[in-house]
């Protein structure tokens, strides 16, 4: 058992230790939570891509959705910043509500469908400038509270909210895929007609799929504006949330769990500093390359490669 | 009882079933056989709600809801033709989907223990991948996975299809074991023998239509393979 989940412990051990090594590194840190935004939204993406087998482009909407609700809601509606971040990921699952006719597309009209979609919410945060600023950009808006003398908006505190986001979003993920749900939703993957006979209620089944994760996506959009305290829709609808949690996902293994997650933070790292110091203009060149070799070499990601390790050994059983 | 009347169905303009009327008595095996193109498979897959159609379908007198998984919380469940297991996921995880139904998620440890019970060879397998079984033991994951959904009525099709006919035997024996236990069965066969030789009831069909119901025991042979193979009376086969 212990074997089994030593990723996850590592995993765990190593965000416990980071703050301790660098906590003082305003940084590094500043990367960190970055990382862990994406991290969140890649965990979201590969929920959708894995368990609902839709591969989507168009997460920025959700992400921008959720950011731009929370910032109105507690600026405009004076709704505590730990309520309006939910109600960020809950419009933003409302928000995808306008994409269930599309789910009865598949594999790429269904994300072509999802990145035109995305659009819509774009020019929608631009176009109702009463409300959102428009590409003026919206500002005055509060940032994360102080709770229990813990300051949330400190990197430190940011930082550990993040971890226990990410952890639990972790923990829904892994529910959700041991439930009967998600062993219909994996055996809908293999033979969509065979599940029906079973009695599975597929399109149902991906809608949930797709609020769950519009939700969480929502919900860490959300937190990075109360982060970074500054929206415009160029930003927040930009396609690098789109981007950026797809090469993760797939940099880290998206039909694993913790794979999105540990690839989101060693993609966004390594962007930061390591291929921002060789090509500081374009250097987005880089994770391209990396992710075009990963795709080459161990096309299940990083947390793959144990998997393939395990039915290695069973064929050698065998 | 299941009882079907004026049952029409077919795919877009392309009718198969024409006024179809028949009915699967409690706690017995009604068998349908039939040569290719006869329906059967369509009947069945009426019954389930993946084919549309026309006509009345009741359980026990009352009428059903067009869902498939509506009818599966009713209890009818289908073992399909080509046993359409789920190769990359194991035995055991087949079996659970057999207990997607929320009715039936209760008593799923109990109903997967009766059905190691009836399968021992599973049993070993339970770890194993379906896409790693051979065509006999998917047929028995198949019927398991049926039992798993607490069946009132089960419509197995063609349970014999590509198995050698030791492996037959078998599973038409574990066919009349679950009817023992007092499950309803509907079974289509091609072959008029095996069928006659475990059920209770036989239909006839041909072209889209039933052309003799008769209890088992009952049935003239000469007239049965006479009907089937469009030797006289019934419609000329297309």
């Amino acid at each position: 058992m212990v074997v089994k989940n030593l990723p996850g412990i590592l995993l765990a051990l190593a965000a416990c230790l980071i703050p301790l090594v660098y906590g003082g590194n305003g940084y590094i840190m500043g990367l960190m939570v970055s990382g862990l935004i994406v991290a969140g939204v890649a965990l979201a993406w590969a929920l959708l891509g894995n368990l609902g087998g839709m591969v989507s482009f168009g997460h920025a909407a959700f992400f921008g959705v959720g950011a731009y609700a929370s910032a109105l809601l507690s600026a405009k509606a004076g709704l505590p910043v730990p309520l309006s971040l939910l109600a960020g990921g809950a419009v933003a699952a409302l928000s995808s509500l306008a994409m269930l006719p599309a789910l009865r597309l598949s594999g790429p009209y269904f994300a072509l469908a999802i990145l035109a979609y995305a659009h819509i919410f774009k020019i929608l945060a631009t176009e109702l400038s009463w409300l959102t600023g428009g590409s003026a950009g919206f500002a005055r808006f509060p940032v994360l509270p102080t709770i229990a003398g813990i300051d949330f908006s400190s990197r430190i505190g940011s930082y550990w909210l993040l971890v226990v986001m990410v952890g639990l979003c972790l923990l829904a993920y892994r529910a959700v895929k041991a439930s009967h749900v998600g062993t219909a939703l994996r055996a809908m993957a293999e033979s969509e007609d065979a599940t029906r006979v079973v009695g599975v209620n597929a399109t149902l089944l991906k809608a949930w799929m797709l609020l769950l994760s519009a939700f969480i996506t929502g919900l860490f959009g959300a937190m990075n504006a109360h982060i970074i305290n500054f929206l415009e829709p160029d930003y927040a609808f930009s396609g690098t949330w789109s981007v950026l949690p797809i090469i993760a996902a797939i940099f880290g293994g998206y039909r694993t769990i913790l794979g999105p997650v540990a690839g989101a933070v060693a993609i966004y790292l390594f962007d930061q500093l390591v291929a921002k110091a060789i090509l500081p203009v374009g250097h987005q060149i880089i994770l391209g390359v990396l992710l075009a070799g990963m795709i080459l070499i161990a096309p299940n990601g990083l947390f793959g490669l144990f998997g393939k390790k395990k039915t290695g050994a069973a064929h050698a059983a065998a | 009882m299941l009882e079907v009347r004026s049952l029409r169905a077919g795919y877009g303009a392309i009718n198969v079933l024409w006024d179809v009327s028949l009915s699967f008595p409690k706690g017995e095996l009604t068998a349908i056989v039939g040569p290719n193109g006869a329906g059967k498979t369509t009947l069945f897959r009426a019954l389930m709600g993946l084919v549309p159609h026309q006509g009345e379908i009741r359980l026990d007198g009352r009428a059903l809801k067009a869902k498939t998984w509506d009818l599966i919380e009713a209890g009818l469940v289908m073992v399909p033709e080509g046993r359409l297991v789920f190769k990359d996921m194991s035995v055991e995880e087949n079996l659970s989907l057999g207990a997607y139904p929320r009715r039936c998620r209760k008593a799923q440890s109990r109903n997967l223990e009766r059905v190691y019970e009836l399968f021992p060879r599973l049993k070993e397998r339970r770890g194993q991948p379906a896409g790693s079984l051979s065509g006999g033991e998917a047929q028995m994951v198949a019927m398991g996975r049926g039992m798993m959904s607490e069946p009132r009525i089960l419509l197995i099709d063609e349970p014999s299809l590509g198995l050698a006919p030791v492996i037959v035997k078998e599973v038409l024996g574990i066919v009349r074991r679950l009817k023992a236990q007092g499950v309803t069965i509907a079974l289509i066969e091609q072959n008029t023998h095996l069928a006659l030789s475990v059920a209770d009831n036989v239909h006839l069909m041909r072209s889209g239509k039933v052309l003799l119901s008769q209890k088992a025991a009952q049935v003239d042979l000469d007239r049965l393979h006479d009907l089937y193979l469009a030797r006289e009376g019934g419609p000329a086969n297309p």
